[in-house]
């Protein structure tokens, strides 16, 4: 009786405190931005939390034909050490003499320390919508939310790493195609929309920081938790371009100008998308 | 004394060398690491499909980096090309049906590539919604380029406008040289006709977009 007088007073709380966000946006009167509510309600309540737990299960799982788990791999803190390791992806790493973003460097180790193909790993690394998620997309969230509430700080110091930047700027304005569509296209001024769906203004400090703190981050159109490779991609193929290749060097220069722009950023994940 | 001083150097002269030569590459260096990505990093059912990544002489203008502006040449080569590249519907009349072009307008599909396949359909939408304010009270269309709603009532339907329009939609940069508008026709994502069902669309008077609010 007593357990079923507390559940009701935890669901009337709960009732009482999922409203709020609701009456907060009512009354701020954003008679503009109807989805606001919708997309404040979600983003309280982010799916992509089981994202997160599933990463962290995965992370510590021995797993692969070599069956070890992932905790002697390297994100750039040091071996093993994930606390704020993603605030300076992408970096330049030693061992495999290339620069790397998260997910890149994801495949590395699962290739290297767990014995995966490479191929099978990328071919399912984009989860269908509506599936569970792929293995590189729970783990990349989980990785990334131990760096919560951390700044962004990439640096450029090795050679490579300047390279890397300069040509993801020179890819931002690159303009190619049938749209004569570059990056810079949709995202170079403020308040802009495609149709209804808001386009960050990646060219504005602020901007480019709600690109480099929130993902990966859940999709909710596609019911399912996406990364910044998947965000790339996603754009190329509205732009009528090619496939962009998974954890290929354009995707990871234009994560390293983009991430070195943001710096600064603090990173919040899970991000909720529309 | 020698032995240590020649120590200092060997160790760290080729650290220093890394640390302080290490800077920004210059743009032609940049556009030679960027371009070979570019060759390498795609993929597409076709192989013909992988000339969509190759940049004709106006998008390699038309692509300054941050607030680099056009000189006057480089506008005025842009146009001169834009000009050239423009061509007229064979039955030679550039207003068709504008309630075909009010369809196209809002169709964004054709031509795609996701997941090996190329989405191939009889002919490409028009993609105008994404980005143009279209007929009074519709709320599902972008902002990124200008309203187009009154786009007739404001200029009239004469034989000039239609040409103009038309021009417009086929080839922008004629008139804008490196305008974010995509040269619809001149890069075969429009036909001819299907562009005259869109000049229709914008100046027929009895086309939604030109009704009075």
């Amino acid at each position: 009786m007593r357990a079923i007088a507390c559940r009701f007073a935890l669901a009337a709380a709960a009732a009482v405190v999922c409203g709020l966000p609701w009456a907060t946006a009512l009354s701020q009167g954003k008679p503009d931005d109807p989805l606001a509510v919708g997309r404040q309600m979600l983003a309280e309540d982010n799916p992509g939390e089981l994202w997160i737990e599933r990463g962290r299960t995965l992370f510590y799982q021995r797993r692969g034909p070599k069956n070890v788990s992932l905790e002697q791999c390297d994100f750039g803190a040091g071996v093993g050490k994930l606390e704020g390791a993603t605030t300076g992806l992408p970096r330049y790493f030693p061992d495999t003499d290339r620069v790397q973003d998260l997910e890149s460097r994801l495949l590395t180790c699962m290739v290297e320390l767990q014995g995966f193909k490479r191929e099978d790993l990328v071919k399912t690394a984009v989860s269908p919508a509506g599936s569970s998620g792929s293995d590189v997309e729970s783990l990349a969230i989980y990785i990334t939310s131990r760096s919560n509430g951390m700044k962004m700080n990439v640096s450029l110091g090795h050679q490579k790493e300047f390279d890397m930047y300069k040509a993801g700027e020179y890819l931002f304005y690159r303009r190619s195609g049938q749209t004569d569509f570059a990056c810079v296209q949709c995202h170079g001024e403020a308040n802009k929309r495609i149709r209804l769906q808001d386009l960050v203004h990646m060219t504005d400090k602020k901007g480019v920081q709600e690109v480099t703190s929130t993902w990966p981050a859940y999709r909710g159109a596609h019911f399912v938790v996406r990364t910044m490779q998947w965000r790339l991609s996603d754009c190329f193929w509205q732009m009528r371009l090619p496939e962009l290749n998974y954890a290929s060097d354009v995707s990871i220069a234009l994560t390293t100008y983009l991430h070195y722009q943001g710096n600064g950023a603090v990173i919040k994940v899970p991000g909720f998308k529309r | 004394m020698n032995k240590t001083w020649l120590k200092w150097a060997v160790v760290s002269t080729p650290a220093l060398i890394a640390a302080g030569c290490a800077t920004y590459p210059d743009p032609a260096t940049t556009h030679r690491i960027a371009e070979k990505m570019v060759s390498e990093d795609f993929s597409a059912p076709m192989p013909t499909l992988l000339k969509r990544l190759v940049q004709d002489r106006s998008q390699q203008i038309c692509s300054k980096i941050g607030d680099a502006k056009l000189t006057q040449e480089e506008a005025a080569e842009v146009v001169t090309l834009a000009r050239a590249s423009i061509q007229y519907p064979a039955s030679g009349t550039l207003v068709g049906d504008w309630k075909v072009g009010n369809q196209l307008a809002h169709d964004g599909a054709g031509d795609r590539i996701q997941g090996g396949i190329l989405e191939k359909r009889k002919e490409n939408g028009g993609l105008c919604q994404n980005c143009h304010a279209l007929a009074p009270g519709e709320i599902n269309v972008g902002n990124v380029g200008p309203s187009l709603t009154g786009y007739g009532l404001q200029r009239g339907n004469s034989e000039a406008i239609a040409k103009l329009t038309y021009e417009r939609i086929y080839n922008g940069w004629a008139y804008a040289p490196c305008s974010n508008m995509p040269r619809l026709g001149a890069n075969r994502h429009l036909t001819p006709e299907q562009i005259a069902h869109l000049v229709a669309y914008l100046i027929d008077p009895q086309s939604p977009i030109n009704r009075k609010q």
